[in-house]
């Protein structure tokens, strides 16, 4: 159990940033540029950790907190969300409703330390970032519940075993409509190009990057690690709750623990692909068409569970 | 018998990508998009009349399938692109109601035609979510008709009207008699021509298609 759980732990910290890298690699392919390496993030990390903070005068400890209690719940986010094997290690203690939760506690504190600083631009960041989270938080919240409606468990690590039971049938149209709909909210969630774009720095219509303009150093490398883990796990989400095919279940063997990593890591880079695919072939939205998207999204999820609630008579 | 054909798997499938074509109609700003989104639900809906041809074994309804088909998915589409190129019509739809509010207007109906459908009680007879989707679709067809400003949509929004009015049709009855679909056809092609044919007039008048325009005073 314990094992399970630092292990569990330290392939969230290795994989995040290798991911981060990989996507990067196939947008430049797309573009036919050379584009930085694929472990380039775990340099940057490195370097950045290796440098003191510069922090302003008057920030209060929010600023100081905010980078820690962000990345703590991410990753307690991580503990709930099954990774490569359906038990999950702190299983008992919470729920998709916890996952939702924890990732609004991190957006909540990195929203309140970008406005802490007092600059312009991220008291900017901080306002979009409420804007998108908005529409975002119960798009995500619908999507999820179609499909634990469908299986009659708010655990995580339950439905994604209950669905690779199921084998085809899972197919149905509440799923893959929740399906669609999760996957606008990942490109939310991520900062992908058609809502943010995480390639620049120093634009107006920057959102994440708004927010975290103030943090250098050390603090910035664990801000920057707790973004690229939360894309990790909204990947995971998606690759496990609706492509759970290949998971190990509990009390697996070594090779097959084995196996279910390597099936993990393959769903992991497809999912990349395709985001990398969406993010060279969009333009970037203008900040007020967005809720068309998340609305879209919403509606999707919420068609799903409509026609659960048909099908299954309610 | 008609749960039979449509609890399955794949009609369920058809008939939620049906709904989601519909949303596409009324998310989307573009009227090229909107008559692209019209031909997929249009073909969706020939697949769905092909299952019941498959499963009930009637050949005259392989005729509609193909018929709405040929109809419906390639040549009002064709009528429409033609249309939009010949009037040089600015491609934006413009809207009473903006997307995001018509959204989630699309998703109330859908709940509301779901409980008018729930509140009959031959229920255990009929495919609920066949029935449901087709006053949605009808209900929707509606609210673009209301919504939209320009004479092309609300042609479209008819023509959605019609394709709800075909999936009841065919849910309930497995699929009328051939004579009185192929009626039904004819008036819809005839339909579509007539309404082009007024839009060229309208747009000779007014200079545009704008129904908004309609309300002024020519002189």
């Amino acid at each position: 159990m314990i094992l399970q759980l630092v292990f569990q732990i330290f392939l969230i910290i290795v994989l995040a940033p290798l991911l981060s890298g990989f996507i990067k690699k196939v947008k430049s392919f797309f573009q036919i540029r050379k584009g930085p390496g694929i472990l380039q993030p775990y340099y940057d990390l490195l370097k950045l950790i290796k440098k003191d903070s510069v922090v302003s005068n008057n920030v209060s400890w929010i600023f100081h907190a905010a980078p820690i209690i962000s990345f703590v719940a991410v990753l307690a986010a991580g503990l709930l969300i099954p990774v490569y094997i359906t038990q999950l290690p702190l299983g008992f203690a919470g729920d998709l409703i916890a996952v939702i939760y924890l990732f609004a506690l991190a957006r909540f504190f990195t929203a309140l330390a970008s406005l802490d600083a007092g600059s312009s631009f991220g008291g900017m960041g901080g306002s979009r970032e409420m804007f998108i989270a908005a529409l975002v938080e119960p798009a995500l919240m619908l999507s999820i519940f179609a499909v634990a409606l469908n299986v009659g468990s708010t655990n995580l690590g339950f439905i994604s075993r209950t669905v690779s039971g199921m084998g085809i049938d899972a197919m149905s149209p509440y799923q893959i409509l929740a399906f669609v709909a999760l996957f606008i909210i990942a490109i939310a969630e991520t900062g992908r190009i058609p809502i943010d774009n995480p390639a620049t720095h120093l634009e107006l219509t920057m959102i994440h990057e708004a927010m975290i303009l103030e943090y250098s150093g050390r603090q910035l490398a664990i801000v920057e690690l707790g973004a690229m883990i939360k894309q990790l796990l909204i990947f995971s989400l998606l690759a496990n709750i609706f492509f759970p095919w290949g998971i190990a279940s509990q009390g697996a063997g070594v090779s097959a623990l084995v196996l279910a990593l390597l099936v993990y890591m393959i769903k992991i880079l497809v999912i990349g692909i395709s985001m990398a695919v969406v993010e060279t072939s969009t333009a970037k939205w203008r900040l007020f068409r967005l809720p068309e998207l998340l609305s879209i999204s919403l509606m999707l999820s919420f068609l799903a569970i409509v026609s659960f609630i048909i099908v299954k008579g309610g | 018998m008609s749960e039979v054909i449509f609890g399955s798997k794949i009609m369920q499938l058809l008939i939620a990508f049906i709904l989601v074509s519909t949303f596409m109609i009324l998310g989307s700003t573009r009227l090229y998009s909107c008559v692209r989104a019209f031909g997929i639900q249009s073909f969706l809906l020939a697949c769905v009349a092909g299952i019941v041809a498959y499963s009930t074994g009637k050949n005259d309804i392989y005729i509609v399938a193909l018929l709405t088909l040929i109809i419906k998915s390639a040549v009002i589409p064709y009528i429409f692109i033609y249309i939009i190129r010949e009037i040089k019509v600015k491609r934006e739809v413009e809207l009473y109601v903006n997307i995001s509010p018509s959204i989630i207007i699309g998703g109330i109906l859908v709940v509301i035609s779901y409980y008018l459908i729930r509140s009959i009680s031959i229920i255990s007879e009929l495919s609920s979510l066949a029935l449901s989707a087709s006053v949605s679709l009808v209900s929707i067809g509606l609210f673009i008709m209301i919504s939209r400003k320009k004479a092309l949509m609300q042609m479209l929004g008819i023509l959605i009207m019609e394709n709800g009015l075909f999936l009841g049709a065919i849910s309930l009855t497995n699929g009328m008699p051939l004579l009185v679909e192929l009626g039904i056809f004819f008036d819809v092609l005839i339909g579509v021509l007539i309404m082009g044919i007024l839009i060229f007039r309208i747009n000779k008048t007014f200079e545009s298609i704008d129904t908004d325009m309609l309300k002024t005073l020519i002189g």
